[in-house]
């Protein structure tokens, strides 16, 4: 039907001007037909003429009685001649009539009366002087009169019988193109006829399209009002200037409007509360404005909403444009969103709390594992030392449990440690260089013992060759270790196989894959999945016999996830398992290094003179009991003060400095004796049981040489006194005092003047600084402190100084993270050395003065 | 006292003859006519000097209502100027009533018209052609013509066949 009507319709249109063409030729041959009728007719009217057979034949009655009278006169010799000459004068008055007339003229008659003329003048020229002649003349006359009358009457009968029958040929031709041309004149009437009846029967057509065309749009258009008034959303049209056009029922409803209220009003006044000023309305502008609309067309938008009452309340906007003849129009489609957004708003307010409730729980748990670690470092020491005095086997046995209590329960803090670290985003991974095997290695060392016992065997196999590697040596461990006594636990007289292998990425990075594999009981399929979350053991059993927590796959799920790996496993019940680990690491920039220095043994250490700096004095026991036994000459001392007044006293070898200590804390104390006194030069260990990298960091800062993490252990605390500790902090950490590229760009960019100035101004400005920069240190004062060290880094990172950049940077982020005490330390503790290292550095820089 | 009767009798006469005058429509009185009769007017007219109705000579055509035109005609050559009496004056002159007119010619010619044909512009009773009386071989004494070249719709051969020369009597019928 559609296709039949748009055919049509392109016949319609290609005939068209056919049809016009027809119409325009037609028109104009009935036009210039009807002229040249008309022109005829006109003619024909003009050249009427006095009936030609009448005044021929009254001509020659006229002769006849002319005639006859002069015969009558001719046997009535007395009679009057009057009649005779009324006779001839009547003659003569009709024939000057055709002589002298244009009775004939224009008639084409020609051939005939210019003759019949001639012999007309003739006759009259030979008669009207006998007429005219004296009576007696006359008389005398009257025989001839009577003979040329008679003759004269046969030329004119012979005449005008001619006369007659030519005009009447003339006449049948003049009534032929006449009656051709009204023919003409039918015939185009007939076109015209026909051509309006093709019209009519076109506008007939066209009228029942347009009615059918007008019943569609109306059944179109109450379809669509009706869809509009039983929409529960709003529909509200406008014009482009923002008047209302149309207002359903449901914008009624949300709006408290009457649609005839609301019609012609504008809208960004009527529904949108006053102080924003209408986000709503400004879109429809700006879409007015780009006359693109596009902007318009696209995406929802959350914005307040005003009922008639003034009520505010939320709403979601779909706005529409659409182009009409009128220009352009929009359609909003407006929806109460107020219950949505109530329970959006709880979710989120739900969601607040329970994370709020997850992280006071972590903060718990890091706490509590936390502080349980120092009252252990105590027990455990205790117990060694004990075990070394114990005299008899029964008490070395239940030393014995006691440090494996211990020990197992420094390992859950441990874990729960862990875990709260990583939860809480406080894991910090450390980048050293390894070799993989080589770790693998020492941890298979470690527990073949325990492998012999069960009978189970260990091989480490690496598949390929591997470069050393950049990661977190210490985390990498511990995934591994657990892999290994996991498989360890569960396999009796098997084997356990380690695979090592290692792939290129696209990137610069290897992914190296870690494979323990051991054939032991196996993991049901169901279960495997589920052993990396928190707390789970498949055998309950075990708990007390292998002394796990169930977070130790949880753990190292976590670890890996951090390091950007993951961790799986595939297993069959009863054929054995195989754990595997995916980590993304980095290839070692430097050789692989000698082999390590082998540890020397603890009875070859010459003694030292050692300063102890610690509060507690369950620890200062410890330590003092341990140091002695490993040979050494212990100084103690119960405060900071103390502890700095000695050692600026006695040069001592090595200080070992607990950190968190009332009055004067460790890391002031680090930095008096490093600023004057005999032991400025001493080794200075930090004892903590903060153990976080950023800790180090900031020992190291202070002016300490490494660190000894609690519980301490002889074998721990031996290799620190060797100058290796364990968490000592890489050296390359230690930031530059000045970074000569910085000062290479800024020489190129100021010139060595500029430089030069820059840097004169930089230290006249520091004394000014310091003094605000510790003023702000005070506990009162803390809070300009964040302001102050984001300024002071900003300077130093523009003079390219980044020791004390890194300085301030910390505090920044110690401020910020509402330590402000602890940045105010670290300042106070650093600042002054820092600054006197960079001013050194300033000195040597080729500057003109 | 027969002289005051007789100025009485004068008197009344004259008020009779004037009332008697506006009753009879506007007719002329005419004299019987002293020269040769050029015209004779017969039928329902008012006014009469003859048993037969009313006959006038030259004179009495002249002391008519006079009206003139130049035109030419498809009887004579060129333009010619004509003068006479118009039909339409004729009739109020002698008080004519009915609706046709009949008119006859010397030579047996006779033409009806209906009064309502007589117009402001014609016919014209001409009885002077170019300032000349007209004798029987110029269509004279009287030769009723139209405007022709002034109006076309004298140029037809109903108006061509009512131009009767010629002209003997005037006859008003019913």
């Amino acid at each position: 039907m559609a296709v039949n009507r748009s055919l049509l319709d392109k016949v319609l249109r290609g005939l068209r001007p056919v049809i016009i063409l027809l119409a325009v030729l037609s028109i104009t041959a009935v036009v210039l037909n009807w002229l040249r009728l008309e022109a005829e007719l006109q003619t024909y009217r003009q050249e009427a003429v006095d009936n030609i057979h009448w005044n021929v034949s009254q001509l020659e009655l006229d002769l006849v009685r002319f005639g006859s009278e002069a015969e009558i006169l001719q046997l009535k010799p007395d009679e009057s001649l009057g009649e005779l000459r009324k006779r001839f004068d009547l003659f003569y008055s009709r024939a000057q009539s055709i002589l002298k007339g244009r009775m004939f003229a224009k008639m084409n008659l020609g051939d005939v009366v210019v003759p019949m003329n001639a012999r007309l003048e003739y006759y009259l020229e030979q008669t009207t002087p006998l007429v005219d002649s004296p009576d007696v003349d006359l008389r005398a006359a009257l025989p001839q009169i009577e003979a040329d009358a008679n003759i004269m009457r046969e030329d004119l009968r012979a005449m005008s019988v001619k006369l007659v029958k030519n005009y009447a040929v003339m006449a049948d031709m003049r009534r032929a193109v006449v009656a051709t041309m009204v023919q003409r004149a039918a015939w185009a009437a007939w076109v015209v006829i026909l051509a309006l009846a093709t019209l009519s029967l076109l506008v007939l057509w066209l009228n029942r399209q347009a009615v059918h065309t007008a019943d569609q749009t109306l059944r179109l258009s109450s379809r669509l009002a009706a869809t509009v008034e039983t929409s529960l959303d709003a529909i509200i049209v406008t014009d482009a200037k923002g008047r209302v056009l149309d207002f359903n029922n449901a914008a009624a409803a949300n709006f408290g409007y009457t649609p005839q209220e609301a019609v012609g009003a504008d809208l960004a006044t009527l529904i949108i509360p006053p102080t924003p000023c209408g986000s709503y309305f400004d879109l429809m502008a700006r879409a007015t404005l780009d006359g693109s609309a596009q902007e318009a067309n696209s995406g929802r938008f959350q914005m307040i909403g005003m009922r008639k009452g003034g009520e505010e309340f939320p709403i979601e906007l779909a706005i529409a444009s659409h182009n009409t003849s009128e220009g352009v129009i929009f359609i909003a489609f407006l929806r109460d969103i107020s219950d949505r957004v109530q329970a959006e708003d709880a979710l989120v307010h739900a969601r607040d709390e329970a994370m709020a409730a997850e992280k006071s729980k972590t903060n718990f748990m890091a706490v509590m594992s936390h502080e349980m670690r120092t009252p252990l470092n105590g027990v455990m020491a205790a117990l060694e030392i004990a075990s070394g005095m114990a005299v008899n086997d029964k008490q070395l046995r239940f030393l014995d449990l006691a440090q494996s209590s211990a020990r197992q329960l420094l390992r859950h803090a441990n874990d729960v440690l862990d875990i709260s670290k990583v939860e809480a985003g406080k894991l910090y991974l450390s980048e050293e260089q390894f070799d993989m095997t080589a770790l693998t290695e020492d941890l298979v060392a470690g527990l073949q013992q325990v492998a012999a016992q069960k009978g189970t065997e260990v091989v480490v196999k690496p598949l390929g060759p591997l470069p050393r590697l950049v990661g977190d040596y210490f985390r990498i461990s511990q995934i591994i270790q657990n892999f290994l006594t996991n498989a360890l636990k569960f396999t009796e007289n098997g084997q356990i196989t380690i695979e090592i292998e290692a792939q290129r990425r696209n990137d610069p990075l290897l992914e190296v894959e870690v494979r323990v594999i051991d054939t032991g009981i196996g993991i049901a399929e169901s279960d495997q999945a589920r052993i990396f979350e928190d707390f789970v053991m498949l055998d309950q059993s075990l708990v007390r016999t292998s002394g796990g927590t169930g977070l130790g796959l949880a753990i190292a799920r976590r670890l890996a996830q951090a390091m950007g790996g993951e961790v799986g496993v595939e297993s069959e019940l009863g054929a054995g398992s195989c754990f595997w680990m995916r980590l993304p690491l980095a290839i070692a920039s430097t050789p692989t290094p000698n082999e390590a220095p082998k540890l020397q043994s603890l009875q070859t250490v010459n003694p030292m003179d050692v300063l102890v700096v610690e509060d507690n004095a369950t620890n200062r026991i410890v330590l003092e009991e341990m140091l002695q036994q490993l040979g050494h000459r212990v100084t103690m001392a119960t405060e900071g003060r103390q502890g700095m007044e000695l050692a600026r006293a006695h040069p001592f070898d090595v200080i070992l400095m607990d950190i968190s200590m009332p009055m004067m804390d460790g890391l002031t104390a680090t930095a008096m004796i490093r600023a004057q006194g005999l032991s400025m030069g001493s080794r200075i260990l930090a004892v903590t049981a903060h153990s976080l990298p950023a800790d180090l960091e900031r020992f190291q800062k202070a002016g300490m040489d490494g660190c000894l993490t609690k519980p301490i252990s002889l074998g721990n605390l031996a290799k620190s006194l060797l100058g290796d500790a364990l968490d000592a902090p890489q050296p390359q950490a230690q930031a530059q005092v000045l970074s000569p590229d910085r000062i290479d760009d800024l020489r190129e960019g100021l010139g060595a003047a500029g430089l030069a100035r820059m840097i004169t101004r930089f230290r006249a400005d520091f004394p000014a600084f310091r003094a605000r920069l510790l003023a702000a240190c005070a506990p009162d004062r803390l809070s300009d402190l964040m302001p102050i060290c984001h300024e002071g880094a900003g300077v130093c990172a523009m003079i390219g100084a980044p020791a004390l950049q890194q300085l301030y940077a910390k505090g920044e982020e110690l401020c910020r993270n509402g330590q402000e005490a602890k940045a105010a330390e670290i300042i106070m503790a650093q600042v002054q050395p820092l600054w006197d290292q960079t001013e050194a550095a300033i000195l040597t820089l080729d500057l003109p003065s | 006292m027969s002289r005051f009767l007789n100025i009485a009798f004068l008197l009344f006469a004259l008020g009779l003859s004037t009332a008697l005058s506006t009753t009879f429509a506007h007719a002329d009185t005419f004299l019987p006519p002293k020269g040769a009769h050029i015209l004779s007017v017969t039928g329902q007219i008012t006014a009469k000097n003859a048993p037969t109705g009313l006959v006038l000579d030259l004179a009495q055509m002249e002391a008519l209502p006079q009206h003139r035109f130049t035109t030419s005609t498809i009887w004579t050559e060129g333009q010619t100027t004509f003068q006479g009496v118009l039909l339409k004056d004729l009739i109020a002159a002698v008080g004519a009533s009915g609706k046709m007119i009949e008119m006859t010619a010397l030579n047996d010619y006779i033409i009806e018209l209906p009064l309502s044909d007589a117009k402001d512009d014609g016919p014209l009773l001409a009885y002077l052609m170019d300032g000349k009386t007209m004798s029987l071989r110029d269509k004279g004494p009287i030769w009723m013509v139209f405007p022709y070249d002034q109006n076309p719709d004298y140029r037809t051969e109903e108006t061509y066949s009512r131009s009767i020369w010629q002209l003997l009597q005037i006859d008003f019928v019913e």
